[in-house]
């Protein structure tokens, strides 16, 4: 309990209004096909911020963070994320992706590696680090989201909870500036549900910017520094916490709030 | 999940703890005595009865004539005896054929360390070794009594087959646990094989290719030149597994392994072009042309690559990279050696790959051995190549009948895997102009018969080749098969790759792998995973097409048996004996291969779910 402690300080130490804005959207489109999937979506992100996008299904949530690091391709408006925009320029896309670690609802481990080589694949062929070195890092990672004795195992051998949290690691392994959810516990049984979200809530606490598309509520009540809401490709309302379970001022959010809740 | 699972069902047997331990096996089904398994599946009902009856008087029928056709006084088997080596080698001289006993010496060797090393083989019950070997002699006591034998031959093998019953019936009740490793049963097997060389007199025949060929039949156990080199072969395998063994547990397994399968991949190689060939160096040109090439590359590419890989090296890099590729097709305008063209290209592909692999030193050196590596056995088979056989047979080719099967298939498959992952990797590719080629290829040979691009590429095209470029017809027909089974083993590489979901590629990009990395350690793995059994498919299916060759008039294995023995004035008509043979040793080598590919599915499979 005293390291949380400790770590929670931290993140009330932090200075949010005059951090350095890490991501950047300005007017951000994309269809596909016919139908528009974001409509001119505009909004900032700080260093160690952690923004919560709600919203039904279909409203455009995980093509967004999706095109933060460029797996989908935006046609309209623009994209900077640590000062980098994001274009077709191949070179940028790299270094963009190295910066921004993802984790995805169907976890996407890759099946025919260990969970140590999973973590360690990227820091040494991406990060062009010594294999040594990789592996000791993916340990003490392993360590930090509490499944150090799976190491040797191949993800098929795992819980979902517990591949989520080896998805967790190795996109911590290229030691990233962001973090990007896609709807990280969906595929999860209830039960391995918190095992996850405690993984992601030590993250939040030390530091991390983190961007989480998400349905659970008490994670966004609890760790979200921000909550945006979409719907219809569009961001409708964007505040704290409080404001957005308390006191939301759309009527969508409101309708949105009252089917869930 | 567990917990709340236990807990139900303590729930419902909270007071019958001894119940719950019965039912944890399931109830075993009583076996069924003969009659009753008889009545069960063979005479259930009337109908079946009549299908029973008649299709076992057919496997009879069949048998009969198989064995009055095998067994009848007017079969030339000694065509197929005498020819032995004729079928296996062709006419590659006697007084040099030491080399082939010590290129089959080799492979056995290598078999046998990696039977070691991969622990082949697993425990076979003794009760099932029974059952079989009751099937076997039961077999045999049938086959005697409707084979038209002698009756010294029938009283020989009745007693055979009753003796194999009997071992049979020894070891059928033997206790589930007694059990023993199918790498011995093999052996053993192998062991009496070799053993009945000495004792048993098959007759001694040969075929003697002098000036004018002699042929020798006569009776007493086969000659001191077939029976000491197989005995010899067999300690060589045994002996090695059991080095194999012992060494396994003193060395680093994983390296070794590595090891081991290129020393397979290269192998045959150094046997064919080295051993059996036996070059006849001319040191002058070795040391005033061929060697200086090699250091020039050698050295000028390991400083290149170092630098190449630096992770810092960036737009610089790859643009010479390009140049050095520009350079290596514009050497093809010039007068120069064959070599240099070569191995340019080679650097140049070397430099392109060098991004993905950059890293610290230990990465940046290892790529460096690898280049070394490559350019030793490069300029070694270029030069070995160029250089002429000291092995002079008729023909232009210096060995022929099984020998040179099996060399055609193993360049094939060696050459025609990557090819294929090539081809297939483009026809999926982002790019336009590469999947227009791939598929236009791809489409174009697969539309064609394999026999048309043989009879094309031995006939055609060395009419088309520049001046002062030569393709010997084997080499020709070797480019034909490569070609034909890449475009095949694409199509199921192909399969694999689009077996390989979304998710992996976005995994793979999220993490900021490039697109080549992405496909080296992240798509091909698993697609080749998945490719395995229709690949195997292909691989068998292509040992068997090697048979074409005889129609174009290559001298391999079905040729010599079809055409050449039954050209001997002394076996005039031989080619059905012959043919048999043939048949069986691409039955059992084909079956064997399907065998061996079944267990790798399964090994391969491990760790995927």
């Amino acid at each position: 309990m005293t390291d949380n402690e400790t770590e929670s300080s931290i993140r009330e130490d932090r200075d949010l209004a005059n951090a350095k804005e890490i991501i950047v959207c300005e007017g951000v489109s994309k269809w596909f096909g016919d139908f528009q999937a974001l409509n001119n979506v505009s909004a900032t992100i700080k260093e160690q911020e952690v923004v919560v996008v709600l919203g039904p299904s279909g409203s455009g949530k995980s093509t967004w963070i999706r095109c933060i690091n460029r797996l989908e391709q935006h046609q309209e408006g623009r994209i900077m994320v640590d000062g980098v925009e994001l274009s077709n320029d191949l070179r940028n896309i790299e270094k963009v992706r190295s910066e921004v670690g993802m984790v995805f609802q169907m976890f996407n481990l890759f099946p025919h590696l260990t969970v140590r080589d999973n973590i360690s694949l990227a820091p040494i062929w991406v990060r062009k680090k010594p294999r040594a070195e990789a592996e000791e890092q993916a340990s003490s990672l392993l360590e930090r989201v509490g499944i150090p004795e799976q190491a040797d195992k191949f993800p098929g051998q795992l819980s979902g909870g517990q591949q989520q949290r080896v998805a967790i690691a190795r996109a911590l392994a290229m030691e990233p500036k962001i973090m990007l959810f896609d709807e990280p516990t969906s595929a999860l049984d209830p039960e391995m549900i918190k095992e996850v979200l405690d993984v992601m809530k030590e993250l939040a606490l030390s530091g991390m910017t983190m961007m989480v598309v998400t349905h659970e509520m008490g994670f966004a009540k609890e760790v979200a520094d921000k909550i945006m809401f979409m719907e219809g490709g569009q961001i409708v309302e964007t505040g704290t916490p409080e404001h957005f379970f308390t006191n939301p001022t759309e009527e969508r959010t409101k309708l949105f709030l009252s089917q869930i809740l | 999940m567990n917990s709340t699972n236990s807990t139900s069902q303590d729930l419902i047997n909270s007071d019958s703890s001894t119940e719950l331990a019965n039912n944890e096996l399931p109830p075993k089904v009583a076996a069924l005595s003969p009659t009753e398994w008889l009545k069960a599946n063979l005479f259930s009902n009337t109908f079946n009865s009549i299908l029973t009856v008649l299709s076992t008087a057919a496997i009879l029928l069949i048998i009969r004539g198989l064995l009055s056709f095998i067994f009848n006084p007017l079969r030339q088997w000694s065509a197929t005896a005498t020819n032995m080596r004729l079928l296996m080698t062709q006419a590659y001289p006697e007084h040099q054929y030491v080399r082939v006993w010590v290129s089959l010496g080799f492979l056995l060797f290598l078999t046998g360390i990696s039977l070691a090393f991969w622990r082949a083989g697993r425990r076979v019950q003794l009760s099932q070794v029974g059952k079989r070997l009751l099937i076997l002699g039961a077999f045999i006591v049938l086959a005697t009594l409707l084979a038209p034998f002698s009756n010294r031959a029938t009283i020989i093998w009745l007693i055979v087959g009753i003796l194999i019953v009997g071992i049979g019936l020894l070891l059928k009740p033997s206790h589930e646990d007694k059990t023993i490793s199918s790498l011995t049963l093999l052996s053993g097997a192998f062991l009496l094989a070799i053993l009945s060389l000495w004792v048993i007199p098959y007759g001694h025949h040969s075929y003697l290719s002098t000036r004018t060929p002699k042929i020798l039949a006569e009776s007493g156990t086969v000659a001191m030149t077939t029976k000491l080199p197989w005995t010899i072969m067999f300690l060589v395998a045994v002996c090695s597994y059991f080095l194999g063994s012992f060494v396994r547990e003193k060395i680093d397994e994983a390296k070794s392994k590595a090891l081991l399968s290129v020393t397979w991949l290269i192998s045959p190689l150094f046997l064919l072009f080295l051993v059996l060939r036996d070059p006849d160096f001319d040191t002058r040109h070795l040391f005033s042309t061929d060697v200086p090439i090699f250091l020039f590359f050698s050295i000028v590419g390991s400083v290149l690559l170092l630098w190449l890989t630096k992770p810092d090296v960036g737009e610089k890099g790859r643009v010479i990279s390009a140049a050095i590729l520009f350079i290596g097709f514009a050497t093809f305008l010039f007068q120069m050696l064959m070599i240099v063209r070569i191995l340019t290209l080679v650097l140049a592909f070397f430099a392109l790959a060098a991004p993905t692999f950059s890293g610290q030193k230990p990465a940046r050196i290892r790529y460096t051995k690898v280049w070394i590596a490559s350019m030793v056995i490069l300029c070694w088979l270029i030069t070995a190549i160029n250089t002429p056989s000291t092995a002079k047979v008729p023909g232009d080719f210096f060995i022929g009948g099984f020998a040179i099967t099996l060399m055609i298939f193993f360049f094939t498959m060696v050459l025609a895997f990557p090819l294929g992952v090539l081809l297939a990797l483009a026809r999926t590719s982002k790019f336009p102009i590469f999947r227009m080629i791939s598929t236009t290829f791809i489409e174009f040979i697969r539309g064609v018969p394999l026999i048309t691009i043989l009879i094309f590429f031995s006939v055609m095209v060395p009419l088309f080749l520049p001046d002062g470029m030569d393709l010997t017809e084997i080499a020709a027909v070797t480019i034909a098969f490569i070609i034909f089974e890449a475009a095949y083993l694409a199509e199921n590489v192909r399969g694999g790759l689009q077996s390989v979901t979304q998710g992996q590629h976005e995994a793979a990009e999220a993490v900021g792998m490039t697109n080549a990395q992405k496909t080296v350690f992240i798509v091909l793995p698993q697609a080749l995973r998945v490719a395995i059994p229709p690949m195997v498919g292909q691989i068998i299916a292509t040992f068997k097409e090697t048979g074409l060759l005889a129609i174009i008039g290559i001298f391999d294995f079905l040729y010599i048996a079809r055409s050449v023995i039954p050209g001997q004035t002394q076996f005039m008509g031989s080619t059905r004996e012959n043919l048999l043979f043939v048949s069986l040793v691409y039955l059992v080598i084909c079956f064997s291969m399907s065998k061996a590919s079944q267990r790798v599915e399964k090994r391969v499979g491990l760790g995927e779910r």
